[in-house]
This record gives C-alpha cells, sequence and structure tokens, in this order.
C-alpha cells in the first residue's frame, strides 16, 4: 500500500496527461462508433450512456430540477456515480478529465511564455466570490427560465460539437464561446472561467465531502525555496493558488501540479491525502 | 426589454421534434442537449439544431424531406433520453410529431397525374393517409403522427406535402 500511495505521489503528473489524452480519445472515438452503428457507449460530457447505464452532469440535472420544479427518479440515480466522485476526490472531473481544462491548460502555459507573470499570487481569493457566481448563475436560471448551465456548459459543450463534426460534418458557431473563452484567458484574465465561472465545477464543489482528496501542506519538510527564487509549488498551480496555505479550496479542482513539482524537486511538503 | 429579446431568439423555428417530445416550452427545459437521440437513431434522422436557431441551439430536430422518422418498434431515441424529454409511447399511432398539410396546388394527384407515393407508404397505412374517389390523399389529422415519411417519398420538385410541427411555444 505504501509503494502503490508513492508511486501515485511520485507520478501524478504523467497519470493525469494519460488521463486527459485518453479522455480527448474517447470524445471522438464514441461518435464514430456510434456512426457505424455501434451504440454500447454513447452521449456526451453533457450525459453519457454505458450500455444501460446513464450517466448525467449533476450540474445539469440541479438545472433540469430548478426549471422543471420536478424530480424525476431516474435523473436522480443518474448522477449519482459522478457526485460520489465529487464527495470522495473533490472536482477531479475538471482537472483530469474536462477537455476544457486540458485547452486552458495550454492556453496558460502559452500565456506565460509571452508575458511570464511579475509574481506569483501569495494569497488565496477568498470562497465567497466563487459561492456569488455560482449563485448568481442559478437566479438568472430560475428567473429567464433558460436552460443557462446547458448553454455555458465547457464540457458539453466541446463534447457535442465534436460528436455533431463527425456525425453531421456540422459545427455550430457556438463552438466559438470556448474560442472566446481562450482568447480572454490568454489576453485578459488568466483562467478566470475554470477558477470563478465554471457551474459545473461549482456544483461538484458543492459536493465534495471535508474528508476528500486534498492537498496536505507539511511545513516541516519544506525546503523553503521562496526565499531563493519563487515558489516552485505556486508558479506550477495552472489556476494560480498557493498550495501552502489554507483556502486553496474550493477552487483547488486536485490536479496536483503542485505536488508533482515539490516532488520533482526532491521535497516532501506537499501530498496527497483523504485525512 | 432583456427577456423579450430572449423570448424572440426561442421562437426562430418549430422543427419537429423527435417521437414522444413533450409540449415544447417543456421540452427546452427538460431538454440537455446530450445528443444521444442523435447518436442512437439507426436512420440518421436526428439532428442537432446549432447557434443559429437561438435558444433553441443543441435541441433535436428532425428534418424529414432529408431523412423521415421511421418509428423504430423500439424506440432507441426515447429509451436514451435521460430527462425524460422524449416520453416513453405505448406504440407508434400515439406519437404527435406533428401533421402532414397537402399544397393542393403542388400535389401531382390534384393536378391530373396520377401518384399515391403518399398514401402507399404511410406507416398510419389507410388511416392517416387516404384516397378520396380512389385518386386524392387526404390527411386525417386525428391519424396522422408526424414522422414526415410521405414528406420525404413525395416526387414534386418542391415537397407538396409538409409536416406541421406540434411544438410550438405556448406560453
Amino acid at each position: 500500500m505504501r509503494k502503490f500511495e508513492k508511486y501515485i505521489n511520485d507520478h501524478l503528473h504523467s497519470l493525469r496527461r494519460t488521463i486527459q489524452v485518453g479522455t480527448v480519445l474517447l470524445i471522438v472515438t464514441i461518435p464514430l462508433l456510434n456512426k457505424i452503428g455501434f451504440h454500447a457507449v454513447s452521449g456526451t460530457f453533457y450525459s453519457l450512456s454505458i450500455g444501460e447505464l446513464d450517466i448525467v452532469d449533476p450540474a445539469l440535472a440541479l438545472q433540469t430540477i430548478l426549471l422543471t420544479k420536478s424530480i424525476y427518479l431516474p435523473l436522480l440515480i443518474a448522477i449519482v456515480i459522478p457526485i460520489l466522485i465529487a464527495v470522495f476526490f473533490g472536482k477531479v472531473f475538471c482537472s483530469w478529465v474536462c477537455p476544457y481544462n486540458f485547452l486552458a491548460e495550454f492556453s496558460e502555459k502559452l500565456r506565460r511564455k509571452i508575458k511570464p507573470p511579475a509574481t506569483y499570487r501569495n494569497r488565496n481569493p477568498k470562497p465567497q466570490y466563487y459561492w456569488l457566481i455560482f449563485g448568481i448563475i442559478l437566479m438568472l436560471l430560475i428567473i429567464t427560465g433558460v436552460p443557462v448551465i446547458t448553454l455555458i456548459s465547457m464540457p458539453g459543450l466541446i463534447t457535442s460539437q465534436i460528436a455533431d463534426g463527425l456525425f453531421y460534418n456540422v459545427v455550430g458557431i457556438e463552438i466559438l464561446l470556448v474560442v472566446i473563452l481562450l482568447v480572454l484567458e490568454l489576453f485578459v484574465a488568466s483562467r478566470f472561467w475554470c477558477k470563478y465561472a465554471c457551474p459545473v465545477g461549482a456544483t461538484l464543489a458543492v459536493v465534495r465531502s471535508k474528508h476528500a482528496l486534498k492537498i496536505k501542506y507539511e511545513p516541516g519538510n519544506c525546503a523553503k525555496c521562496s526565499e531563493k527564487t519563487e515558489n516552485p509549488c505556486n508558479k506550477a498551480c495552472p489556476i494560480n493558488l498557493n498550495p501552502r496555505l489554507a483556502g486553496i479550496y474550493p477552487y483547488c479542482h486536485n490536479c496536483f501540479e503542485c505536488v508533482d513539482r515539490c516532488r520533482d524537486i526532491g521535497c516532501q511538503a506537499l501530498s496527497i491525502t483523504f485525512k | 426589454m432583456l427577456l423579450e429579446w430572449l423570448g424572440k431568439l426561442t421562437y426562430l423555428q418549430d422543427p419537429l421534434r423527435p417521437p414522444g417530445a413533450v409540449e415544447e416550452d417543456e421540452f427546452l427545459q427538460r431538454c440537455i442537449r446530450c445528443r444521444k437521440c442523435e447518436e442512437v437513431c439507426p436512420y440518421y434522422s436526428i439532428k442537432s439544431a446549432h447557434g443559429e436557431w437561438g435558444l433553441k441551439m443543441g435541441t433535436p430536430f428532425i428534418s424529414p424531406r432529408d431523412i423521415p422518422c421511421y418509428l423504430c418498434d423500439d424506440f432507441p431515441c426515447i429509451d436514451s433520453c435521460p430527462t425524460n424529454a422524449l416520453e416513453p409511447v405505448e406504440s407508434k399511432e400515439d406519437i404527435r410529431m406533428g401533421i402532414a398539410v397537402i399544397d393542393k396546388t403542388l400535389c401531382f394527384a390534384y393536378n391530373g397525374i396520377m401518384c399515391r407515393a403518399c398514401f402507399d407508404r404511410c406507416p398510419i397505412y389507410r388511416e392517416a393517409i387516404t384516397l378520396e374517389q380512389e385518386l386524392y390523399p387526404v390527411v386525417h389529422e386525428d391519424k396522422c403522427v408526424g414522422c414526415g415519411i410521405c414528406e420525404h417519398v413525395c416526387p414534386t420538385e418542391q415537397t407538396s406535402i409538409t409536416m406541421l410541427s406540434s411544438h410550438k411555444v405556448i406560453s
């Protein structure tokens, strides 16, 4: 068990990249298989079917309940798996699976190449902002009756456009929304979408339990890199959080880049734990 | 003002919805645009709307002149719907996707050319479309399910039998 834990802790980055690339392959393969008549797996990140098992994005289930003001039992059953994952592992969907995050990570890398930030953040934003934005989105949903979450769900938008593109060779203009957000993140506000605005991630953050997988910082083991240069763990965070300070949740989506970087430089101050 | 503008966006078009679709207002709220009905349809009848449809973007529709709904026995589209936007139906006769309307100025039969394409191919045979005086096709609104097969097989250059969707925004 110890050995397994050590392996996971030491290979977080490559494990995550493998899953991200696997996801991209999956969202291209599913429509192609469907097109040739193989229907065992179908769907997008709005809702996925594996055989008879339906999985629905919990944010969309929440939206349907708020819009129709009624509860449809199969829909509740369909969100059990993603909810359980979020309860035990936090927002891992965002960092390990979501195709928008995958794109945004590269745009952030590009951003830092073009214009390296003068300082990396030393404070973490207050969680109130996160809940405020999610609250505004939900209010908008209830007042207008428009399925707002569906329209701005990046993982759903990307996968469904890929599906439409492969199925009927048409891609809708709504794919521009993804491009616009990426450009905004590149030139205006770095990683604002995943960090503050995304309702899909926010729903997962709501159900994340206190004992979910999290990043643990042990000051005793820390080599205090900051005293010499910029902190490697700060720098590693794709959404500009400081893992050595409290309050990285609900923003942190457990990509564990900071842990990976910390281990790379031979330090053991950061690790992942359920406790 | 904003609401009015948003409302206008949703009124753009009234498409033919897949079998079992609930009333349009409810449908737009229940449908999460997951594309599963589109992906499981064995005839590629179901397509999804895009940005030019305003707030209906992403919802499934059928354009029968290209590919109509062939009314499968087991309705995989209804089966695939996770949110009950497509509700189960007892039999194909219970479906109400739309109603066929004949344009008598274009229809061959009404213009002296022998043609029974729509009558012959109608899946609700001899009930939804009957022939008056053994010549002129007539649609019976209470029987027509709106599958659009008639529109698909109509031989006139511009189709002379069109599906009128029963899915219109009511509110």
